[in-house]
This record gives C-alpha cells, structure tokens and sequence, in this order.
C-alpha cells in the first residue's frame, strides 16, 4: 500500500535542515547523511549528498529525475564488479 | 564497473569469455562485456592475455541467458569447442576507436591511475561505477580502504592519462568518520 497523500513525502528534518543551509552558502560541499530513507525533495536538486552505504559514502549529485525517489535507491549495499572492456565515462 | 583483480592499463583489454560448447558442430557460447554485446567481434581480431593465439571468431545468433553464439575457425567439433570453455578473448588496447570527446574516457584507462590530492598519493582508481546518480570513481588508498568520488570536473579538475594520474580536490563529504548519532543532533 503506497503512503498517504495527506501526511507529504516523508524527510527527516536533520536532513532538511542541512540542505537549506548548503543551499544558503555559495560552497558546493558534500552533505554526509546516513538517512537513506529520506525522499528527494525539489529543492535537494543540484546538492550533492554523501548517502552511507554501510562502508562508505556515496557522492549523489542530485537531478530533477530523482526527485520522489528515496536517498537509499542510489547508494546500492551491494557492489557488482563487471569487466572495463569498451565501456566509457564522460566527466561532468 | 571493474573487477578489482583486473589487469589494469594493460596494453590488452578483455572483451568477453568463451562460455563452452554449443551443439555438436563446433559453434561456441559467448559472454561480451561489451556495452553493445555484438561489438565483440568489431574492434579488430580477438586473441588470448598474452596475444599469442588468435581467435577468428564469427556470431552466428543468440544463445541462452544473454549469450553469444559464434563459430571459431578451426574449432568444428563439440570437443574442441568444449576444450575452449573459459578462455577469455582479449583485443589491443590501440584497436579500440577514439573517445567523443576530451571529457570522455574508456574505464580502462582510467583504472589504474594514481589520485593526487595537495602533492601526496591519495590513492588508485580500482572501479569506475554509476548507480544513477553520476559517474564515480572508486579509489582505494594505501590502508586498502575505498573512497568513492564523484566524476566531476570540481572534484577532478585534471585526468593526465599519459601521466598516470588524477589531481583530485577532495570533498569532505565523502571522506570516513562520523555518526549517524551526530548527524541527528541533540
């Protein structure tokens, strides 16, 4: 059963709280957050979090396209090591 | 993403595994690692680690759980192909085409490299990874511990592929330490 629409998407204030100030100052530090069940709110994107996996904090950048999604769905606790073989990354 | 136990900035990139045999007439199951599985056989002729036995490998379909069927020429019985199972196959790393652009590189070369951050060695690049929320690089440090930073010009202003290494401006963020219990406040 999805979550009632009355109570609003679910973030803990903490979490809140350290955005609207990261948003207040110019610097583009990393936000270190050990709350994976947070929701993204409008107002995260272009913040980058450090999002606890259980070993280590991983940097999410947050976009429009993440917003509703949970915090934890971008920090997986389980990592797949394929092979490099042809595959590319563009730096951005 | 890359296995850590991987060869890295070798001058020979592994492009797929030889899965066994496939019927009785020869033809061979494959693994691509490629990001188009088909591009196996497109970058140039395929061949062991060391380059010394060459594979001329040729699709013919698909096979069962996302692999590849293809026929080695020389290999036409069920026996030889079954005796190849396992076999990766290895291309030159010359053979593969130029990147887009200069802010695109091919993960392989970019394992390996060593992260200087203010003049000292940070760490090694051991995996490229994207979750979805941005390209990251996993670097493991002298304490084999592995930080993850992000794949962006601000956190790494300069890739010096020819150099080996990355200069790196290290976000506190990401780095160990802390508490959830601290995150939370009084």
């Amino acid at each position: 059963m999805s979550r009632s629409v009355w109570k609003g998407p679910f973030v803990d204030g903490y979490l809140l709280k350290k955005a609207e100030v990261a948003r207040a100052s110019t610097r583009n530090d990393v936000i270190k957050t050990w709350s994976r069940r947070s929701t993204i709110l409008p107002q995260f994107v272009g913040i980058t979090f450090g999002v606890y996996n259980g070993h280590k904090f991983l940097p999410v950048l947050v976009t429009e396209d993440m917003v509703g999604h949970k915090f934890g769905e971008f920090s997986p606790t389980r990592t797949y090591y394929g092979h490099a073989a042809d595959k590319k990354a563009t730096r951005s | 993403m890359t296995k850590k136990s991987q060869k890295i900035n070798s001058d020979r990139i592994c492009l797929g595994v030889l899965a066994g045999a496939h019927g009785v007439r020869g033809l061979v199951r494959v693994r691509s690692f490629t990001q188009i599985p088909a591009d196996l056989v497109t970058y140039g002729p395929l061949g062991d680690a060391g380059g010394d036995r060459v594979f001329e490998l040729s699709l013919t379909g698909q096979g069962p759980k996302g692999q590849l069927l293809g026929r080695i020429e020389g290999v036409n019985s069920r026996e030889d192909a079954a005796a190849l199972g396992g076999q990766e196959l290895y291309v030159a790393r010359d053979l593969l085409p130029e990147t887009e652009n200069e802010e695109t590189f091919y993960h392989a070369d970019l394992i390996g490299l060593s992260v200087v951050s203010e003049d000292s060695i940070f760490g090694r690049v051991a995996a490229v990874h994207d979750f979805g929320a941005g390209i990251m690089l996993e670097v493991v440090g002298p304490d084999a511990k592995s930080t993850m930073l992000p794949f962006t010009r601000a956190v790494i202003p300069i890739v010096d592929i020819a150099a080996g290494q990355l200069v790196a401006n290290l976000p506190e963020g990401l780095m160990p330490g802390g508490s959830p219990e601290e995150e939370q406040g009084p």
